[in-house]
């Protein structure tokens, strides 16, 4: 838990997920493009679990299901068991080394991919084998970066 | 001192409803809208409204793009604008050369129409947009341009670019609408063959460069480089577009229907200034109460934006 919390960063870091999560991405690699707003919404609650909840999550999620032209809920509805699990593990997940915290948000997320994937397939959504489980590990990978720009960035505003 | 220190515990480990019980109301809440939104299509003014105060961040999609167009152009040498100029001016004296033959042919063709008592109006209204954002979603084929229904575009409206049909409008908000394009998994578009008026119906397959063209007999004339245009059945797309053109033709011996793979004509995924076509008013009036399949809502929309 954060001593001190900057809601600038935090309004900044979802506007700049929206837009990441659109753009600034090479067409041919969407498949393996990270999950930024999970990112966003997992940081956040990890960080702020007080501030942060289920609610600020499917908020997010809904304005990605409209940037993304999925039907309205999915993405929000996956966005807030990410948010319920980590407040579940939020202790837990504190005392981790950074490489089990990276395992822990490629867990997360691929449940958040899964989740959508689930219900776009039950809506006739075309079936991609496994291959939506590529954001998740990318933003595993991207993490422990992710993790130490928004600490700094919330220390030096907050 | 104990009162403070159990205040900052509280705050560590109490937060308020038990989340549990918030996730419950989330999964209601989200499973009603889904519903809502993918079975009933209740939801498209809400969506319309989130959309467009999502506007700014399809700028700032786009702005990186637009800077570095801006960029380049300030390097741009007086040498190479004249030349781009002169390039312009010849391709314009091409095309003015061949609008000039167009307009005779056009009145040639509405004198004949107005023999044959045909009321058809040839030219359709288009405005010039601009491809500001693709879908992140990696499985379904959309593009997202900067024209919205503050500029007139509605839903189902064609989108062209300079060689072909590019996709249909599957939703708008004020300033952006989302474009599904011919490519899409869940697209088709009636279309027939130009040289013989043979009718068909050409499906999407999720592959950008790929088109399919379904339930054609295996004795029908249709042959490679074949060029498919739009046929104006259903009355979604406007009549005698170019969609795709023919590319491989699998005659299996014992399957009624042949394999016929189309590549489309608009370059799908290179295309950044596209055009939203405006059906004429007088065809559109004249349409709408006229055929069952007009104004028979969801058949049309299966047959063409499913």
């Amino acid at each position: 838990m954060l001593s001190v919390i900057s809601y600038p960063v935090f309004v900044f870091s979802v506007i700049l997920s929206l837009v990441l999560s659109i753009s600034l991405f090479p067409v041919a690699w969407l498949e393996f493009r990270p999950e930024w707003l999970g990112l966003v919404v997992f940081y956040w609650t990890f960080r702020a679990p007080a501030q942060f909840g289920i609610l600020m999550a499917w908020c997010l999620g809904l304005l990605l299901d409209v940037l993304e032209a999925a039907p309205l809920g999915v993405n929000a509805l996956a966005m807030a068991v990410v948010a319920f699990l980590v407040l579940t593990v939020h202790q837990r997940l504190r005392m981790y080394p950074m490489p089990q915290q990276c395992l822990m948000v490629f867990l997360l997320l691929g449940i958040n991919q899964m989740l959508v994937h689930f219900i776009k397939q039950t809506l006739g959504g075309e079936d991609a084998g496994f291959s939506y489980l590529w954001p998740a590990l990318i933003s595993a990978f991207i993490w422990p970066p992710f993790c130490i720009v928004m600490d700094n960035l919330n220390r030096k505003l907050g | 001192m104990a009162l403070a220190g159990g205040r900052a515990i509280k705050t560590i480990f109490v937060q308020g409803p038990v989340p549990g019980f918030r996730l419950l109301l989330v999964i209601i809440l989200s499973t009603a809208l889904i519903v809502a939104d993918a079975r009933f299509d209740k939801l498209a003014p809400v969506r319309s409204y989130i959309a467009t105060a999502l506007a700014p961040v399809h700028w700032l999609g786009n702005a990186p793009y637009e800077f570095s167009g801006w960029v380049a152009s300030l390097f741009t040498t007086r040498d190479d604008l004249l030349e781009e100029n002169e390039a312009l001016r010849a391709r314009l004296l091409i095309l003015e050369r061949r609008a000039l033959k167009y307009a005779a042919l056009a009145s040639e063709n509405n004198e004949l129409r107005r023999l044959m008592n045909s009321s058809e109006v040839l030219d359709d209204r288009v405005i010039v947009a601009e491809v500001v954002g693709v879908s992140p979603d990696p499985f379904s084929h959309e593009v997202i341009i900067n024209k919205g229904s503050r500029d007139g575009v509605s839903v189902g409206q064609a989108i062209l670019d300079a060689n072909g049909l590019l996709g249909q409008v599957q939703q708008t908000s004020s300033f952006t609408s989302r474009v599904l394009l011919v490519s899409d998994s869940s697209h088709a578009v009636p279309v027939e063959v130009v040289r013989n008026g043979l009718r068909a119906i050409l499906l999407g397959n999720g592959d950008i460069d790929s088109l399919e063209l379904v339930h054609v007999p295996d004795t029908a004339d249709i042959r490679k480089d074949d060029l498919l245009v739009s046929s104006g059945l259903g009355g979604r797309f406007p009549k005698g577009y170019p969609v795709a053109k023919v590319s491989r033709i699998t005659k299996e011996p014992g399957e009624p229907f042949v394999e016929i793979e189309a590549t489309p004509m608009a370059s799908l995924n290179r295309s950044r200034l596209v055009l939203v076509v405006f059906p004429p008013e007088e065809q559109a009036g004249e349409s709408a109460p006229a055929g069952p399949e007009a104004t028979d809502g969801p058949a049309p929309d299966q047959q063409e934006g499913r």
